[in-house]
Formats: structure tokens, sequence, C-alpha cells
């Protein structure tokens, strides 16, 4: 079928190759993999710059880590701000830092999934309980810790809480962004007692005034400058 | 900080392993003080890194000691194991997929230490052929259909727009501003076209094709009228696809790695009733990655054509192409239901005693093995759905809610997050009102039950086990 009859195809164009690469990747920046890739749960918790502090002091009797923090029944903390500003990043924290805690996420226009019990009880977009769940949880007592695009304490002072309230990613500084994005790159070492390119504090204020507060945005625009530089010789720069 | 260090040396770290190789290697630890270990442990597996959420998978995993070491103690120990056969090692843009050796050692009350060794992994078995079935479009007699579609959705828009413009006058204009757009940028792109040039007939006719290999396709139609074309072409195109975050801020991300232009055609009149056929073929370079599709992590290859009418919507159709490794993997002896029961490679055979004899033990190590896998896990929770076993568990917390669409919860019962002793697979248990005292009082120490597995939590990856009572 497929013989002298084929029609000759004419080529313009370009293509491009890919390939496998060599087994040792970016081995002149000492990185294994790109720092400002996506990261699973337990190593966004891990290397989590935050100051749960706050959280901690509003809703624990005794705020030490681990099997002995006692919390505080009937009370809610509630994170509020736009997407990217670190609300879930506080929540993994704060999960990470209490074996007797559980992190629900709950997904857009799904199910509600499956809310355990939890000391604290931790729900990341709590404005989508529904409000038959939501009066389960409310009734409950236990000690919440809530990430929010909606204010929820008129409903959950109505249930008896006491309520604090934290509007988050309203300012973000220089040297904490800097760390933010050096503990990703110290991660994403290859040897890890040796040097990697590091983001220094007036690089972080450049991408502040570029981005703003908006953390995952600055950590795309990294992705593919370190994506474009790393097999590149020389200094890795992290802006223009 | 970790009471003692673990480091990975393989045998042969440079060496490309083929989907399936042994691994060899010796795994030192180096005690910084007195440390009980609970068991260490070394995997072989694969994760996926880039823009893209995390995929991963595993293949074996060995426990090599377990006890304790003293402070100042070195200790090496071998270890042998079966590597994964899919996916292959990758490094793009977006994707990457890299095959590792993971060690852990358990040490109770401190963080567990941990090292990793990369290597490289290609892979020498095709890909499934029941994945092939649903990577090709054969596109030859979905036009007519494509066509009926239009044409009611046409109706349908023109209709709803006129009768909203009775009802009301400026509902009528907003709805017909947002509406006749929409039916007219699809009669555009799909009715037009077919319009002048009649049914076209895209194919490919091998749409599983290796690096290095020729890609068959075919064209034809069969002009309606007489029909200026600027240019007939075909693009084969390479693209990475991954998405990243979840729910409301899944973001996807895509990179086209590789163009490859082909003009059958160049600019040219063709009258009404002259049949146009092109039989061509696409070479496929040979260091092309393979097609994989990897939870939120795909790589794609389309067979792009495209027929350019000058001052008219262009016709367009994309063909999906499997370019995935030429060797054939061994069949499976004995159909569907050996496939079923098949383990994952480093795992022992599942089918083995009969049914009744296989203990919960031994059906939750299988799913230990393969939890990484969702249709592996899928085939062996249908295998054992409907068996009841004694099972031991240590229960974690209750359900403050369990869903509404959880149709295995007992009236007034309960739903409980538990794990199995060992391995510790998680289960989620739903038990009845009337033994809600007895686990209560197991606290969170051992408790037996007898229960039915119904189900798997894709979610929160836990066996879903209904307890029974007596």
């Amino acid at each position: 079928m497929f013989g002298e009859d084929l029609h000759e195809v004419r080529t313009r164009g370009h293509s491009n190759r890919m390939t496998v690469n060599s087994k040792t990747r970016w081995p002149g920046h000492n990185l294994f993999r790109n720092p400002f890739g996506e990261l699973t749960r337990s190593e966004r918790a891990e290397l989590a710059v935050v100051n749960t502090d706050a959280i901690l002091a509003a809703i624990c009797v005794s705020p030490s880590g681990g099997n002995e923090a006692r919390f505080r029944p009937l009370t809610a903390y509630q994170l509020i701000g736009e997407c990217g500003r670190g609300k879930t990043t506080q929540m993994l924290a704060i999960a990470k830092q209490f074996p007797s805690a559980s992190y629900v996420y709950l997904p857009e226009d799904q199910p509600c999934p499956a809310i355990p019990v939890g000391e604290p009880l931790l729900i990341d977009e709590a404005q989508r309980l529904p409000w038959r769940v939501r009066r389960k949880v409310f009734s409950s007592s236990a000690t919440l810790v809530l990430a929010t695009h909606k204010n929820l304490a008129p409903a959950l002072r109505r249930s008896g809480y006491t309520v604090t309230t934290e509007r988050i990613g309203l300012s973000l500084s220089p040297s904490q962004l800097a760390e933010i994005l050096n503990r990703r790159l110290k991660a994403s070492r290859r040897d890890p007692q040796a040097a990697c390119p590091l983001v220094t504090v007036d690089v972080a204020a450049d991408l502040i005034r570029r981005f703003g507060t908006d953390v995952r945005g600055i950590e795309g625009y990294l992705y593919d400058i370190v994506q474009s530089q790393v097999n590149q010789h020389g200094e890795m720069r992290f802006i223009d | 900080m970790a009471k003692c260090d673990l480091s990975i040396e393989l045998d042969d770290p440079n060496r490309i392993y083929s989907g399936g190789d042994k691994i060899t290697g010796t795994l030192h630890v180096l005690a910084d003080a007195d440390v009980k270990c609970k068991g260490l442990e070394v995997t072989s597996g694969w994760r996926t890194h880039g823009r893209g959420n995390v995929a991963r998978g595993s293949a074996e995993t060995a426990t090599l000691f377990v006890g304790e070491w003293t402070a100042g103690q070195r200790e090496s120990y071998r270890f042998e194991l079966q590597i994964a056969d899919w996916p292959p090692s990758y490094h793009g843009s977006y994707i990457n997929i890299d095959h590792y050796i993971d060690a852990r050692a358990k040490i109770p009350w401190a963080f567990d230490p941990k090292a990793s060794a990369e290597f490289m992994m290609r892979p020498t078995a095709g890909l499934d052929p029941d994945k092939l079935a649903q990577a090709t479009q054969v596109s030859g007699c979905v036009g007519g259909a494509v066509a009926i579609v239009a044409f009611g959705m046409a109706l349908v828009g023109i209709g709803v727009v006129g009768a909203m413009m009775v009802a009301n006058l400026f509902f009528g204009i907003v709805a017909g501003l947002v509406i006749v757009p929409i039916v007219g940028f699809f009669i555009a792109r799909k009715v037009l076209p077919k319009w002048l040039l009649g049914e076209v007939q895209a194919e490919l006719i091998t749409p599983q094709v290796a690096p290095g290999g020729r890609i068959q396709a075919r064209l034809a139609f069969q002009p309606r009228r007489r029909v200026v074309l600027n240019s007939i072409s075909a693009e084969l195109n390479g693209t990475e696809v991954c998405v990243s975050g979840s729910g409301s801020n899944r973001t996807t991300h895509r990179n086209s790695f590789f163009s490859d232009h082909h003009e059958l055609e160049g600019a040219s009149t063709l009258q009404a009733g002259d049949r146009k056929e092109f039989n061509f073929e696409i070479p496929l370079p040979n260091d092309v990655p393979y097609s994989f599709d990897l939870d939120d992590n795909d790589l794609n290859w389309t067979v792009d054509l495209r027929v350019d009418i000058p001052r008219w919507p262009d016709w367009t159709k994309s063909l999906k192409l499997l370019v995935s490794p030429d060797g054939q993997g061994p069949p499976p002896s004995n159909g569907e239901d050996q496939r079923a029961l098949e383990p994952v490679a480093g795992s022992t055979p599942f089918a083995g005693p009969p049914a009744d004899e296989i203990t919960f033990a031994e059906t939750a190590t299988h799913l230990w093995e393969v939890r990484d896998d969702v249709d592996q896990v899928d085939l062996l929770v249908q295998a054992v759905t409907g068996m009841t076993f004694e099972i031991d568990t240590f229960v974690e917390r209750r359900l403050l809610y369990s869903g509404d669409e959880d149709p295995h919860l007992y009236r007034d019962g309960y739903a409980v997050w538990a794990r199995h002793s060992e391995p510790p697979l998680p289960l989620v248990l739903y038990i009845p009102h009337e033994l809600g005292d007895e686990f209560e009082q197991a606290g969170r120490g051992l408790w037996r039950c007898r229960g039915e597995i119904v189900g798997w939590d894709h979610q929160h990856r836990r066996l879903q086990i209904k307890v029974l009572v007596g």
C-alpha cells in the first residue's frame, strides 16, 4: 500500500531534537532539578517560610509543637487572601508541626471530600464548604484554621466560636522573599555541602517591584529563568 | 538533626538501564549516636519534577536491616532491586522524569534520615495495546455528524435569541452578542471548510511508531465546488503538557519542543469533483522522546493537518500519535484476569492460593507495593472486592464528614481512618453503630475486626472496608 505510490513529502521549517541527557544534569550550578518547579505537599511544608506564632497563640492553650500542644476548643483562625499569597503554605506548615492535625482541601465544583477530626482541623478553600457540612463542622467545637476567600466569621460566631482573622499577602519584604526562594534553591542542590546560585535581597526587591506579593507568579518567572540559563556556563542571573 | 547519615553507591552509576532490569549497589550507614532503626528500606522508583504536579511510582522495596546501631558505627548493606519498566528517564523544559534508588531509615521519635541516587532508564517494551486504541482518532466518518451538530446548534442559538428578543429586547440583544459569535465561530471552523471541500478523511495508518520509524498517514477529499488552495500541509508536533496546582488554582502549561512541517501540495486550484488523495510518510527522528501520560504530566505527539484556503476558514485536523519503544513485552498468558492479578515488578505473584485462603496481610502487601500505580490498584481492588477478612488495624481518626455520596456508610454508623498493622496500608473503616463502643475502647491500640473489602478511596488512597458485626 505504501511503497512507490507514496506521495513524496517536501519539508520546510525547522525541527528540534530532544533526547535523554547525560546522567548528571546541571553540574555547573550544583542543581539536580529546577528549584522553582512544583513541589509535593510535604516538600512545601518542609520549605515553608512562614511565621505561625500568631496562629498558634490564638488557637493553643500551650503552643508547644508535637504531641504536647493543647488547643482551645471553639476557637477559629481564618486566613483571608488572594491566590499565591501563602495561605496553603501556612496551613501545611501547621499540619506538619502537629501530628494530630488534619488538613483538608475542598476542590472546586466537586463533592465535598471526607473531613476527618483533627486538632487543629485545617480547611483550605473553606468558603466552599456546603452549608450542611459547614453546620456539621462548626457544631463540632473543633479548633479550626480556615483558609478562605470569604469572611466566615459571622457564621463561626453564631456557632459560638471565638474568631481571629488575618488578611495575608498585603506585604512581603525583600529579605522574606529572598529566604523563600533560597530555601527552594538549597533544597535542590545536588551536593548539599557545596554552594548553589542564591537570590540576593536586591534581586528580591526587584522581583517584588515587578510582581508585587504574588510569590507563585515570581516562582513561575524564575522557573523559566533557571531553565534558560542552567545549561550555560557563568553565573546565573535571576533578573534581566 | 538526624542520628545517622545514609549514602547510596550504585555499582554502575553511568549505565543506562532497561525497564525491568535489576540494579545493584551498596547502602552505607554512619551512626552519629546510638540509634534504634525500625527498618532500613531501599526502594526503586521514579518521580517527575518540573512545572507540573509531582507524579511518582515505585517498583520494588526491600528492608535491609532492623535493629540498633551504636555511635560511630559504620555499616554497609548490599541491595539488588528490580527497576520500573515505565516511564523512561526524560529531561525536558517543563517535565522531567528521573529514576531513583531511595533509602530511608525509620527512626522512632526522630526525623527519618534519607538518601537518593539517580540512574537512567530507557524502556524496551511497547505500550499497553489498550491505551493505543484510545490514542488515535480516525476522522473519516465524523464530518456528517459534525455538520448536523453545527446546524442544530445554529438553529438552537437563533431560536434562543429570537425567543429572548420577543420576551425582552434588551436580554435578547445581550444574549445575541454572546451566542451568535460562538455559533458563528463554530460554523466558521467546522462547517464552512466542509462546504467547499466536502467530506475530508484523515487517518494515521501507523498510530504507534518507534523513534527512527516512519509515520504513515492518509488525507483524502473530493471538493464540492471549485476551490483555490494556498497549500495542503501536515505538521508533526511534540508538546509537553503539564498541570500545576489543584482546584481553582489549576494551571495548564504547554511547551512545544518539536515541529516538523511538511507541505503535501503547494498553491493549486481544484475543480469540483476532482478527488485528491495523499498517502504520505513523515520520518520520525531516532532521538525523540516517547509519548507518556503520567497524571498531570503528559508528552503528546500529534500530526496536525491543514488545508489552507485563501479568504476562507482553513480545514484543520489533529491526529494523536503514540511514540513508543518498538520492542514488545511478553503477552499475558491468561487474558484480562491474569493481568488483574499480575503484580508490578518486584512483588511476589498474587495468584497463588485459592481466593478464600488469601489473608488480608497478603492483600495489603500487594496493594502497598502498587499503591502509586492507579491502574494496578484498581485491578487488584476489583479482584478482592467482596472478600471478607480478619483485619488487624490501628485507628487513626474518626471522620467528621464522610461524604454524601458514600454508599458504604452504615445508618448511624461511623467512618474512621485507620491503617493496617503491617504493611501500614491506609484504610477507611465503615463501622456499624453497635460496634462504636468496641472501637472507642481500642483507642489508638490494635483493633481486630472482621470486614469486607468494598472499594478504594482514590482521593485519599485508602482501601475501603465495611466492618461486619460478629
